[in-house]
């Protein structure tokens, strides 16, 4: 496969504070790459850095073969940015916004073509003012398509959207999968990651704290599973953690523990419960989602691969 | 596309986005409008104005000198701050068009402005007021218009960078034009003003614009021009040139 964006040992410092740690990854084409992580975790900095506004402070950066930070004209030609937190003018059409930015372009695919892939055919003439939020970033989207580019970088497409305009944004953003367009899209949900993505980075603290496609990181974050029951009544909960040698968390009645080595602690839970003559309802297992994995990746870098701790998703 | 059909087209669209935003518009140039026909209104009967013969005499220039204002510092400060903080510019950096071409387009919109608002004032005080128009106070009335747009534009772009946002870049120029057009006898006679407060004018462009369109107006078979005003105005459009190329960003400044 053809390595379209290439990061070796990246870091950047603002002053004294450096805020990505020596960052390496590669982006493939016609890949959905999913850059993943929480508010001040480097995305941003990363993706300003392959974007060619931000220099660097060391490291190598490549998209489609060229340094960003020397890039010029006709590297602009070949990539299409579709920027966090940037607003257009509300006094302008849908059409005579994208008709504007397809001339800034060597090769711009069809107007209308865009707008329709948009999902914005029927909105084509009327002015952004007067759109919705979702549709407002399809316009976005729109602008960081015209120009046809080979590349296009996504920041955070579905941030502050409804639930059904984030819907529509997945389509569209599958749809351009067919299109063989390499797709760098930076969010802070797993689960829109998890859906897009070929391939997943995590930044956590600026470093990478995993990567791998959805499937791997699954098998590889999602080892452990989580047992719940309702608490019998008579117990405590410091008489199930001495039977179970595990650390166990009571809420509302109900008991959970997370456990690596699921069949063991079974075992022993079900003995015990045999032994004292107990009834453990609702007894269930469950793997923790992608989801809650990364909530815990993301905010409790000290407990990874630790047995015990915190419960995913508290 | 080349750059300069590029250049036209972005000029265009930024003349259509003008005339679309109620607030350039009516700021720009039904303001000057209204300001021109009541000052003629109300000082109509008088035979000699402030060393004119007309009150059209006296403030058809002195308006004129005002619209430039207007269109150069505040509707261009404005509507550049508004672009960059709704990170406009941003995103326009991240495409092929040269940066140039959107700053050219928007020179070129305000230039396009000021010509209508003039053609507007003039016509209106030739036709209601009985102002009389020479070949040579069209020569004057010419350069000071090239060279006043462009001074304005200068110091318009020069201030975008203290405004953090549209509202900061409003408060700029309002203030400004305001306070100058008052002490560089825009709408008040200078004849009329303290010698100290005269003084202060004079430091400042809009002064210095608005007597040498009078002199084009008012002093028969001249154009007006004298090396003092060009000169002055020259000085404010080089340091504005200068501040603007050394402050200006492309990226949101904050304030949201």
């Amino acid at each position: 496969m053809q390595s379209v964006i290439e990061v070796r040992d990246l870091h950047k410092s603002y002053g004294d504070v450096e805020r990505l740690h020596g960052i390496s990854f590669n982006v493939y084409a016609g890949q959905i790459f999913g850059f993943i992580g929480t508010n001040g975790a480097g995305k941003t900095t990363t993706v300003e850095i392959l974007e060619g506004y931000r220099p660097r402070t060391s490291g190598k950066v490549s998209v489609l073969g060229t340094d960003p930070a020397q890039a010029g004209r006709a590297w602009r030609n070949r990539i299409g940015l579709v920027l966090q937190e940037s607003e257009l003018d509300p006094v302008y059409t849908v059409r005579e916004t994208v008709g504007m930015f397809a001339r800034y372009f060597k090769a711009p695919t069809s107007i209308d073509r865009t707008i329709s892939a948009a999902g914005l055919s029927d909105k084509a003439d009327e002015r952004i003012g007067r759109l919705s939020g979702g549709q407002k970033r399809r316009v976005d989207v729109a602008l960081g398509l015209v120009g046809d580019p080979e590349v296009l970088f996504l920041d955070e497409p579905t941030t502050g959207l409804d639930p059904a305009a984030r819907r529509e944004m997945w389509t569209m953003i599958e749809g351009l999968r067919d299109s063989g367009k390499t797709v760098f899209l930076t969010t802070h949900y797993m689960d829109e990651a998890q859906h897009l993505s070929d391939h997943i980075v995590v930044l956590r603290e600026g470093s990478i704290a995993a990567q791998g496609s959805p499937d791997e990181l699954s098998r590889q974050l999602g080892t452990t599973s989580v047992v719940s029951f309702v608490l019998p009544s008579g117990v405590t909960p410091a008489q199930l953690g001495t039977a179970i040698g595990a650390s166990m968390v009571v809420e509302a009645g109900l008991v959970r523990f997370r456990t690596d080595a699921v069949q063991r602690d079974l075992t022993t839970l079900l003995g015990w419960a045999q032994r004292e003559r107990l009834e453990l309802l609702n007894l269930q297992v469950t793997q923790p989602s992608l989801d809650d994995v990364f909530v815990e990746l993301a905010q409790s870098p000290h407990d990874i691969g630790r047995d015990g701790g915190s419960m995913p998703g508290e | 596309m080349n750059d300069l059909a590029l250049a036209a087209y972005q000029t265009r669209y930024s003349l259509v986005g003008f005339l679309r935003n109620p607030r350039a518009f009516v700021f720009t140039i039904i303001m000057p409008l209204f300001l021109l026909v009541i000052l003629c209104t109300i000082f109509h009967g008088l035979t000699s104005f402030a060393g004119t013969k007309a009150a059209a005499m006296y403030y058809t220039p002195a308006i004129v000198s005002y619209a430039m204002m207007l269109a150069g510092f505040n509707s261009l400060t404005q509507s550049v701050v508004a672009d960059r903080e709704a990170g406009l510019l941003k995103r326009f950096r991240g495409t092929p068009m040269p940066s140039w071409i959107y700053l050219a387009a928007e020179i070129a919109r305000t230039i396009a402005v000021v010509i209508c608002t003039v053609v507007v004032l003039v016509l209106v005080a030739v036709i209601f007021y009985k102002l009389k128009i020479a070949a040579d106070t069209v020569a004057g009335l010419v350069v000071y218009t090239v060279i006043g747009t462009a001074v304005m534009c200068s110091l318009g772009l020069a201030v975008t960078r203290v405004c953090s946002t549209i509202d900061e870049a409003a408060v700029v120029g309002v203030f400004a034009t305001l306070i100058l057009a008052f002490i560089s006898g825009v709408f008040v006679p200078e004849t009329l003003l303290p010698a100290w407060l005269r003084d202060i004018g004079r430091v400042f462009p809009l002064e210095h614009l608005a007597q040498g369109l009078r002199m084009t107006f008012s002093v028969r078979a001249s154009s007006g021009i004298t090396g003092e005003d060009i000169g002055i105005l020259a000085l404010w459009g080089i340091v504005g040139i200068v501040i603007a190329i050394r402050t200006f960003q492309w990226q949101p400044v904050g304030g949201r």
